[in-house]
């Protein structure tokens, strides 16, 4: 997985800036992308990234999860953070939208804004391409390794271990 | 070794058991609302799934609905073919539906507990995050995403891993037990442990100061766990928690043999272990107001905006602090008491239940509500709103020139034709104070019902210890 980043150097990124409360009537994904972050950066899709990287408690707050989905359809594939908030998280995973990725202090800090990214979760490393540097990601706990693998949460089945 | 109480209820819902994975959970209750629900009903259709549940699945609307002019017609179609579509799953799959007419249609974690459908022991959940609040009644209950929804619907479990017991304790005794609330105490938690302190853990918040508080009290306290970041929040039940339930509408038959057994399991182990513990003395807990964009930037009253360099060393901390006072138009060094407001919202699954109306009402009876300031009041539920209207406090608030309202979310979440403008400051009884929050661009100080209401009259928060409370 491979691509730009945007960089927000901040904690507590909370669910009511990823998508404020007044689109949440919104059904259509393509539309719902199209107000993703509008309560944080209104340049977010000018800026054109594949992977977001921000600070601790990514997604507090509400358990909507219309926030990975208008991240997800705004091209995001996975978003890199020091820490999650535990429904974002879930959220992510089980709608198979996209991947949140725990990384240390070392890659939030050396990671820049617009670098570009290679994500190689089997190996559970981030390189920087822009730098050539790798960082190590805090690899998935056993069930969201699977249920990321079935490709959701209704795909996933219990193999009888 | 003992077990904590949320052990308990952990070890007595699961299904099936992952040695060092997750664990399929049984879910006792499922609460549904108009705005996380109807991707996950769609899902089911698509994937010819039936509810597995419907009898432990109760649905109402809350999030879209307009609180007044409820026999016209809803003026927002998107809003209305959520709440349609709402009508018609119930419908289709067999639930009961508290709809926008309804005597029981309030906000969902408001008309749980007041119909007798949260219990002890048991596991709740809703596509809500502040699910948390029915832990006041020692029940497990969490907010989840839209896809665990569908799940739950389809098969009344979640695999879920296992968080870690927190305590918390609040020992000793408040000072002032009408100006410092449940709400100073939990937002007093928050500033203390983070937003974050809580993440990966279950909260049971125990000692003298949380035994000491009535059940609408414990739920304000479990309400915002969730902004501490905890997956849930609760409180062992006593007597307190068995007479608030009993005789309810949905209370079950066996109950007198229910509350037995739950006495017999229902509390943390004097010999278990909890993997964290804080504890902070309620005696030193003053009137709290947020002065920030989370529920952690909160001060004393008494204090004044800090400069970002005295809020943290941290630096990342600092810089949120420096965003946020932007964000909410404040110079640091101005005393709390100096902040001027102009709206005031006393509502939300936080506080908008009888005890919190009675306590604003005390403190405006026969007062006016400040030139220049627009204050409302919206019940929890449609029940709330008749107990209120039954003890006069509509009058109360309506002579003081406050709007009072239809039950629901209101202006908790902007998401209703409640909303603050832009640059429009509010103190505000809910529970979130993040950007835009409450409409794009408002500023939203979160505080207690008795602060709210005095700030209304005021005009600008008060140290409501030093006023008249008047009588509740």
């Amino acid at each position: 997985m491979k691509g730009r980043v945007i960089k927000y150097e901040r904690d507590n990124i909370d669910t009511d800036v990823i998508i404020p409360g007044q689109y949440l009537k919104v059904h259509d994904y393509a539309e719902l992308a199209t107000h993703a972050m509008e309560g944080l950066d209104p340049d977010f899709h000018s800026r054109k990234g594949d992977f977001v990287l921000a600070g601790k408690n990514f997604g507090c707050g509400s358990s909507r999860e219309h926030a990975p989905i208008a991240l997800s359809h705004s091209g995001i594939k996975a978003v890199l953070a020091l820490s999650f908030a535990r429904i974002f998280y879930r959220n992510s995973v089980d709608g198979a939208f996209l991947l949140p990725v725990e990384i240390g202090e070392d890659a939030y800090r050396a990671i820049s804004d617009g670098d570009e990214l290679e994500l190689d979760v089997p190996n559970n490393t981030v390189k920087n391409a822009t730098s050539g540097e790798s960082y190590a990601i805090k690899p998935f706990s056993d069930i969201i390794s699977k249920i990321i693998a079935a490709g959701g949460l209704f795909k996933y089945r219990p193999d009888g271990d | 070794m003992g077990r904590t109480l949320f052990e308990k209820i952990w070890d007595s819902h699961i299904v099936e058991d992952r040695r060092d994975g997750p664990s399929l959970l049984y879910v006792d209750r499922h609460l549904i609302h108009e705005v996380t629900s109807p991707q996950a009903f769609e899902g089911l259709r698509e994937g010819g799934r039936r509810v597995r549940r419907p009898d432990l699945t109760i649905a109402t609307m809350d999030h879209n609905v307009p609180t007044e002019k409820r026999s016209l017609p809803i003026i927002d179609q998107t809003s209305a073919v959520q709440m349609q579509a709402l009508e018609k799953n119930c419908a289709d799959f067999g639930i009961k539906l508290f709809d926008i007419h309804s005597p029981n249609q309030g906000i969902v974690h408001v008309i749980g507990p007041q119909l007798g459908i949260t219990l002890p022991g048991t596991t709740i959940v809703c596509g809500d995050s502040h699910t948390s609040t029915h832990g006041a009644f020692g029940a497990m209950a969490f907010g989840i995403g839209t896809s665990e929804v569908e799940h739950v619907l389809a098969s009344q479990t979640l695999w879920l891993e296992k968080p870690e017991p927190f305590e918390v304790r609040v020992d000793g005794r408040r000072r002032d037990r009408r100006a410092v609330t449940a709400k100073d105490i939990i937002l007093s938690i928050i500033r203390k442990i983070g937003t974050g302190g809580g993440t990966g853990t279950v909260i049971e918040y125990r000692g003298e100061a949380i035994e000491d508080l009535t059940m609408e009290q414990r739920m304000t306290i479990c309400n915002m766990s969730i902004e501490a970041g905890a997956r849930a929040g609760m409180v062992a039940p006593d007597e307190r928690t068995y007479e608030y339930l009993r005789g309810r509408q949905y209370t079950p038959k066996n109950f007198e043999a229910l509350v037995d057994s739950w006495k017999d399991t229902l509390y943390t182990d004097g010999d278990a272990k909890f993997a964290r513990t804080f504890s902070m003395d309620a005696g030193s807990i003053a009137p709290q107001v947020s002065w920030g964009t989370n529920p952690g930037m909160t001060c004393d009253v008494t204090e004044s905006v800090p400069h970002p360099e005295e809020y943290s060393q941290d630096g990342a901390q600092q810089r949120g602090a420096a965003k946020a006072l932007e964000y909410m138009g404040l110079e640091p060094g101005t005393p709390m008491t100096e902040i001027a407001l102009d709206r005031v919202f006393i509502g939300s699954c936080t506080n908008a239940r009888l005890e919190d109306l009675k306590e604003a009402a005390g403190v405006v009876r026969g007062q006016k509500v400040a030139f220049g300031v627009r204050a409302m009041v919206v019940p929890g539920s449609q029940m709330v709103k008749r107990q209120a209207e039954g003890l006069g406090l509509d009058r109360v608030f309506l002579d003081a020139g406050f709007e009072w309202r239809e039950a629901g979310c209101s202006m908790c979440l902007g998401m209703n034709p409640d909303i603050l403008s832009s640059g429009e400051r509010c103190a505000s009884t809910s529970n979130r104070n993040f950007e835009g929050r409450q409409g794009a661009g408002g500023r939203t100080h979160l505080v207690s019902p008795v602060m709210a209401a005095a700030a209304a009259i005021e005009g600008r928060f008060v140290d409501v210890r030093g006023i008249d409370l008047g009588t509740v």
